[in-house]
Order: structure tokens, then C-alpha cells, then sequence
């Protein structure tokens, strides 16, 4: 060892000789990047129960001999497509809950057509979820429903929640669910009242385009895209890096138009009133405090989750008025929290064990 | 195995991280302030608008060519879609009506509902 450089004179052949067979590596698999598709996502075997304009409800096929009494219909966010719950056979979440013996139903999104632009808050939370609901128990005889919201997907959860009280939501998951928008600093100042005109924005577009979507989650971390390039180039050697790549950026990209009514009340009532957290929302001029939801609640947040800071969600728990509540602190950020290997290690087991008990 | 602060690899790869880190905190701080917003603002809105334009010019261009425009093709992306929409209906329905019916499990719905008996594992047991 060269003790001034701090540098292992004898390792360097064989560095040398290593990063000379990635390079070669990467010549070829870059060409088979580029002239293949990704993997396909989202295939685990599921039926269509119901599709009605942007609503789609799926009920994905059991795969236990037996299974717990309680049926889950997960609340996709309005923003992104459900498959990030379901990329392929092994770091899928739906599968994984599917092996556990639960019966799962998704309530995922397309995107809006363009007179679906008037889709206002209340047909979200009380008529999609309603409805999506109400097929639930049909399908599976159950009364009971637990409800798991991604996202956006918890706060319609949680407006859903409030409202319907009495049930029959039994149980309530909420990932990474804001209830403070001040908190979420950059869409704030993104969507500064003084500088922002969303109705202006509204009128003339109809639907918010994916486009702006996309760009405002980019923008949080504008370096990240260009520093994921290059790591993709340096790691295109590796096969299951650029699967991971493949699944993660697909989805990321693959963002949703917003109904513009929708939008306009998100950037009112929530991005500048914040409603939710001072506790005056109301949907369809029926009331929504969170503090009516008195069901068991597990709320799973990401300790580096740079879409939805911590600050922005650490007081739904606190806020909400079940007396079985909960909040798990994971590693991870807004999506590696619920995808991914991290979410493989971490969440799907704890979400297991909560759930389980609740769903007999 | 090498040392890492020696690897010439982990050392840029280190930096990489470093700059993006760097990049990203000073872009958030930047776009932290009022001005920022504003300015944003006034381009996304001047864009949106002329967007808006455009796309009704070109609309009636599409039409003197007698091409069909953005919005018909919409349109009939749409009708696809509430044929598609109707289809899954029908689905639902002879689903529906299958399980309703008491027939043998061997069409559509081929495999029969597992019994809603499961338990939680006793706490350290072992997942089926």
C-alpha cells in the first residue's frame, strides 16, 4: 500500500482489467437497452369490476386457499398509475398481499378524457369511492372494507373517511397522506396565490396536462434526472439495475392528466386555504374533519420523502380520532417506501402484521 | 479489495452524489423564493395561453386540409374507450350473473373463492 496516495498499487491491474470488461459491457447492453422494451408491469391476473370514464376498479384474482374475511381496496393517487403497486413477480406489493391471504381491489385511474375536466373533489370522494366500495362488498359478501390510500389516494381516503364515518370502512392505511400543505414548501411556492392563477390556467386548458405534473415533481430535485442517466450508463452492465431502472423510471414518467375542477379545488382549498388541517374542509358541502375517522389507522411515512416532507404528514395521526392508531417511520423516500427492495424489507411486513389482526 | 477512498470509481461516483445533493439544495433554495414563483408563473401562464392558440389554429388548419383534427381523433379515441368501457360491463355482468347462476367454476371465473377463514399467525409463527 502506498501509504501518502492511500492507493493499493497492486490493485490497479485488476481495477483497470474490471472497468475495461464494463465497458464493453455497456457497449452491448446499451444497444439491447435501447432496442428492447422494459419488463411488463403490472400483471398480476385480475378482473375489471367496474370502469366508469377515469375510474377503473380491478379485483386481482386470490391466490390462498384461504383468506382473511375483510377485503382491502386500495385508493390509487389521482396523479400516478397503479402499477407501481404491482411491478413484476417478486417486488410486487399486490402479489405480496395476495400470498398473505388478503382480497385485494384496486381503485386505479386513467387518464381523464376532456370533458371529464368538470370531475369536481366530490365526485372523487363521494361517488368514485362510494361506488368502488359498494362493488367491494358486493363481490366479496363482506360488509367490511379496509381502505389503504396512496398519496393523494390517503388524502381522498381520508376526506372519505371523514364524511362516511359510520362506515363501512373498518380499517385505514394511509402512505405518505399530507394534511398540511403549508409544509409542502415548493408546491407552495409553486402555487403562490399572488403569482398563480389557477382558474385562469384551468379555463384555458380544461384538464391539467401530465406534462406540468410531471415537471413540478421533477423540478423538487431538477439534478436528479441528469445524475440518473449517468448512473444508469455507468450501472448498464448490471441486468437487475436496469430493470429496477427500467420499472421505476416508466412509472415515474408516466404521469396522469389532472381533471382541471379537481385541480382547482386541490389548489384552493388544500394548496391555499389548508383546509384539511385546519379542519374546514367539506366536499359537496358535506363536512370532512379528519377527527371524525375513528377507525384503527396505520399512517407509513418515509424518513427522506423529498414529494411529501415529513412535516406535511407527521399530524394525521395525530389529528385523526381513532384511539388504534399508528405511524411507522421507515428508510426510504416517497416511492422506494412502498416499491421497491426497501419496501420488500420494511413496510409490506409491518403492514402485514398490523393488518392481519384487523381483518378477521 | 481496494480501498474506497482510494477507488478511483467510488471516488467519482462519491462526487456524482455529492454534486447532485449540491445541485438539488441550491435549486430548492432558489425556487423557495417569491421571486422564482412569479416568474414561473408569468411564463407557465403565457404558455398555457398560447398553447391554447396554437392548438386552435392548428385545428382550423387540420380542417381546411381536410385532415382530421386533435379533437376528433380524441373523439374517437373516446368512443374506442366507451366501447371498451361497455365490453367490461358485459363482462362484469355474465360474471356476475355466472356466480349467480350456481354453474360449475369452469368458465370466466375459473377459480372458486377461497373461504374467508384466514387468521392472523400467532405472533412469531411462520407465513403460509
Amino acid at each position: 500500500m502506498n501509504a501518502a496516495a492511500g492507493l493499493d498499487l497492486a490493485s490497479i491491474p485488476d481495477r483497470i482489467q474490471s472497468e475495461v470488461q464494463r465497458a464493453i459491457q455497456r457497449s452491448i447492453k446499451g444497444v439491447e437497452y435501447i432496442a428492447s422494451s422494459g419488463p411488463s408491469l403490472g400483471s398480476t391476473p385480475k378482473d375489471i369490476l367496474s370502469v366508469r370514464g377515469t375510474m377503473n376498479l380491478y379485483h386481482y384474482r386470490p391466490i390462498s386457499d384461504e383468506i382473511y374475511r375483510v377485503p382491502i381496496l386500495i385508493v390509487m393517487a389521482t396523479t400516478n398509475r397503479g402499477y407501481i403497486l404491482d411491478m413484476v413477480p417478486g417486488q410486487s406489493f399486490i402479489e405480496f398481499l395476495l400470498k398473505r391471504g388478503y382480497d385485494v381491489y384496486m381503485l386505479d385511474w386513467t387518464a381523464p378524457k376532456p370533458e371529464e375536466k368538470s370531475l369536481r373533489m366530490e365526485d372523487y370522494v363521494l361517488d368514485f369511492i362510494p361506488d368502488c366500495v359498494r362493488h367491494v362488498q358486493r363481490d366479496s359478501g363482506e360488509t367490511d372494507v379496509t381502505v389503504i390510500g396512496y398519496c393523494f389516494g390517503g388524502v381522498l381516503s381520508l376526506l372519505y373517511g371523514s364524511i362516511f364515518a359510520d362506515g363501512p370502512m373498518k380499517n385505514l392505511i394511509c402512505f405518505t397522506t399530507p394534511v398540511d400543505f403549508r409544509e409542502m414548501k415548493l408546491f407552495q411556492n409553486f402555487s403562490d396565490r399572488r403569482y398563480f392563477d389557477v382558474d385562469r390556467l384551468v379555463d384555458s386548458v380544461g384538464n391539467v396536462p401530465p406534462e406540468m405534473i410531471l415537471s413540478s415533481f421533477e423540478m423538487l430535485r431538477p439534478a436528479s434526472r441528469a445524475v440518473s442517466q449517468v448512473q444508469l450508463w455507468e450501472n448498464i452492465w448490471n441486468d437487475e439495475y436496469v430493470k429496477s431502472y427500467r420499472m421505476f423510471d416508466r412509472w415515474a414518467t408516466d404521469t396522469l392528466p389532472l381533471a382541471g375542477e379537481y385541480f382547482r379545488a386541490i389548489t384552493k382549498d388544500l394548496m391555499w386555504d389548508n383546509k384539511l388541517f385546519n379542519r374546514t374542509m367539506s366536499v359537496g358541502g358535506r363536512k370532512a374533519d379528519i377527527s371524525g375517522i375513528k377507525v384503527p389507522i396505520l399512517h407509513a411515512v418515509a424518513e427522506h420523502d423529498h414529494i411529501v416532507p415529513y412535516d406535511a404528514a407527521k399530524h394525521l395521526i395525530q389529528m385523526v380520532g381513532s384511539s388504534d392508531k399508528q405511524e411507522v417511520m421507515l428508510k426510504g423516500g416517497h416511492v422506494s417506501l412502498v416499491a421497491g427492495a426497501n419496501a420488500i424489507k420494511r413496510l409490506w411486513p409491518k403492514l402485514d402484521s398490523w393488518l392481519g389482526e384487523r381483518s378477521i | 479489495m481496494a480501498d474506497k477512498s482510494s477507488d478511483p470509481v467510488a471516488m467519482w461516483q462519491n462526487l456524482i452524489g455529492e454534486m447532485e445533493k449540491g445541485f438539488n439544495s441550491f435549486a430548492n433554495q432558489a425556487m423557495a423564493s417569491p421571486e422564482f414563483s412569479k416568474v414561473v408563473n408569468q411564463v407557465g401562464g403565457a404558455t398555457a395561453g398560447a398553447q391554447k392558440q396554437l392548438g386552435d389554429l392548428m385545428e382550423k388548419y387540420l380542417v381546411s386540409m381536410n385532415l382530421p383534427s386533435r379533437a376528433q381523433m380524441v373523439s374517437m379515441a373516446e368512443r374506442l374507450q366507451s366501447i371498451e368501457g361497455q365490453l367490461n360491463e358485459i363482462k362484469a355482468l355474465l360474471r356476475q350473473v355466472h356466480n349467480n347462476s350456481g354453474a360449475p367454476q369452469g368458465g370466466y371465473t375459473a377459480a372458486p373463492k377461497p373461504p374467508r377463514t384466514k387468521r392472523p399467525p400467532a405472533a412469531g409463527g411462520e407465513q403460509k
